[in-house]
């Protein structure tokens, strides 16, 4: 069992090696960048957004009613919602959701290529076939996810916010005072490299387990599900890990 | 020509190929002919590198395969074509953007000459009118008939056909034979052809291999396999009816 998590992990740092390998050519690598731009982070926005708007308007909720206390101000709220979102959901939470959604796609993409010979054809073609494939999607992921961190901390504040107007729950001139309060420009620093680094860990690991997917159909499924197992226990331990080493 | 010498490969410690010795040609057909699990495709797939043989020797023209570096081996598959089982084509590309890949990758021409030369050899292939379409919406025949336009847009000298006929209607496969044949002869390519359809073995076999457990029991051509006294081939090629009429007819 230990013998065969470290060979694992032996290969998926030679696998790293082979995808980091210079492009053969630059122009098709910044083609794939957009396309992968476009399947990867593009197409994540309706959910990302869509989780963002409620988790906002539960939090708000949530924190107003655990501080019923009169002594303490109602701008609060707002405070830890925002805090809450900068720190934990927006990055953590949403690389979670990812995960899922971006993991299962690149993995069962690269797998069925696997099973259906058109890597060993690129291969047999001489070109490098981890570094044109898997490459772009790690690229995209890692530089343009902090994005979908910045969207869904407007749209977690946004749905926050539409939860105080419809509810009255607090007043709506203490929530915009408290997401303004002690604002820490380094927090969202924080968020958005913790975020770059769980989703070089979704891509990179997604399509380690797709690239060596064997086994026909059910192969694939099995490198999908393996993907998205191993990548949520790695997000929540190097969440540890960075927050212990950022953060205190 | 490539010539292959002292082929030994195992998996799990089981012999799969033994002491396999073979010259394949330019400017012909050369077929590896065998049943399911005889250890065709891999041989096939030492031949193109995809695996490593345990000990004996590859060699393209005077070049050995296993000596070669990691550049001398991308610069060799430049010359390779290959027909895999399924086409392989990619899923992510139209026909003419899977043709033109390995042009993309390996030349600088440009793209109005990359895109005609993709359609000149889909045209050769009798493939017109689907260049925007994508792998899925073609049928079987046509999937193998891009495939082999992708494998030729090279010029390649070497050719390597996986089974091509698989899952083809009999019409369709001896066209698929006869443009693999055709193709072969006017761009003088060597090419070895994986199949166990003994209607190809009889219509382009220029030179045939028989394996049968891991072991070239047999080597010939088309006009001499009907006459074999090897038993293993008989009893193979007899379990085709038409072959068996032949040989009967014969005696």
């Amino acid at each position: 069992m230990l013998k065969k998590i470290f060979e694992s992990i032996g290969k998926y740092f030679l696998f790293l090696k082979m995808v980091f390998r210079k492009p053969e050519k630059w122009r098709l690598f910044w083609r794939q960048f957009v396309n992968e731009s476009d399947k990867l982070i593009l197409s994540s926005i309706l959910i990302v957004g869509v989780i963002s708007l409620f988790i906002g308007g539960v939090l708000v909720i949530q924190t107003a009613s655990n501080l019923e206390n009169p002594v303490i101000d109602k701008m609060y709220v707002g405070y830890m919602v925002r805090e809450s979102l900068i720190l934990e959901f927006c990055s953590t939470m949403i690389a979670l959701i990812l995960a899922g959604k971006m993991g299962s796609n690149i993995a069962s993409e690269i797998g069925s290529m696997r099973i259906t010979e058109q890597i060993d054809a690129m291969d047999m073609m001489g070109v490098n076939s981890a570094g044109f494939l898997v490459l772009p999607k790690v690229a995209a992921a890692t530089v343009l996810s902090p994005l979908l961190m910045l969207l869904s901390l407007v749209l977690g504040l946004i749905g926050g916010w539409f939860v105080v107007e419809t509810t009255q729950i607090i007043q709506t001139a203490s929530y915009i005072t408290g997401i303004k309060f002690c604002y820490n420009g380094y927090y969202i620093f924080y968020s958005c490299f913790k975020m770059s680094i769980f989703c070089f860990m979704i891509s990179s690991i997604a399509a380690f387990n797709g690239f060596y997917a064997k086994g026909g159909s059910l192969g694939v499924g099995r490198s999908s599900t393996r993907s998205i197992v191993a990548t949520s226990i790695l997000i929540l331990l190097f969440d540890l890990i960075l927050t212990q080493l950022m953060l205190y | 020509m490539i010539k292959v010498e002292h082929l030994y490969k195992s998996f799990d410690g089981v012999p799969v190929l033994k002491d396999i010795n073979v010259e394949y040609e330019a400017g012909k057909c050369n077929m590896i002919i065998g049943a399911s699990g005889s250890g065709k495709t891999v041989l096939l797939k030492n031949l193109i590198g995809l695996i490593e043989p345990d000990s004996g020797e590859i060699c393209y023209g005077d070049r050995k395969l296993s000596g070669m570096s990691y550049k001398e081996k991308t610069e060799l598959r430049c010359h390779i074509g290959i027909l895999f089982q399924g086409s392989a084509l990619f899923d992510f590309a139209t026909v003419l953007e899977n043709v033109m890949f390995p042009m993309e990758f390996f030349t600088d021409w440009s793209a109005a000459y990359r895109k005609e030369r993709a359609q000149y050899f889909l045209e050769k292939v009798n493939v017109t009118g689907s260049d925007n379409k994508y792998p899925n919406e073609l049928s079987g025949g046509m999937q193998k008939r891009v495939g082999i336009a992708r494998a030729i847009a090279l010029n390649p000298s070497y050719l390597f056909c996986d089974e091509p006929n698989s899952g083809l209607d009999p019409y369709t496969s001896i066209l698929i034979d006869r443009l693999i044949s055709d193709l072969t002869k006017e761009f003088n390519m060597t090419t070895v052809v994986n199949t166990h359809d003994m209607n190809s073995i009889l219509e382009i076999g220029d030179k045939i291999g028989f394996i049968s457990k891991g072991s070239m029991l047999w080597q010939g051509d088309r006009h001499t396999i009907l006459q074999t006294d090897c038993t293993e081939l008989r009893d193979f090629v007899c379990a085709n009816t038409l072959a068996r009429n032949i040989i009967e007819g014969h005696r």
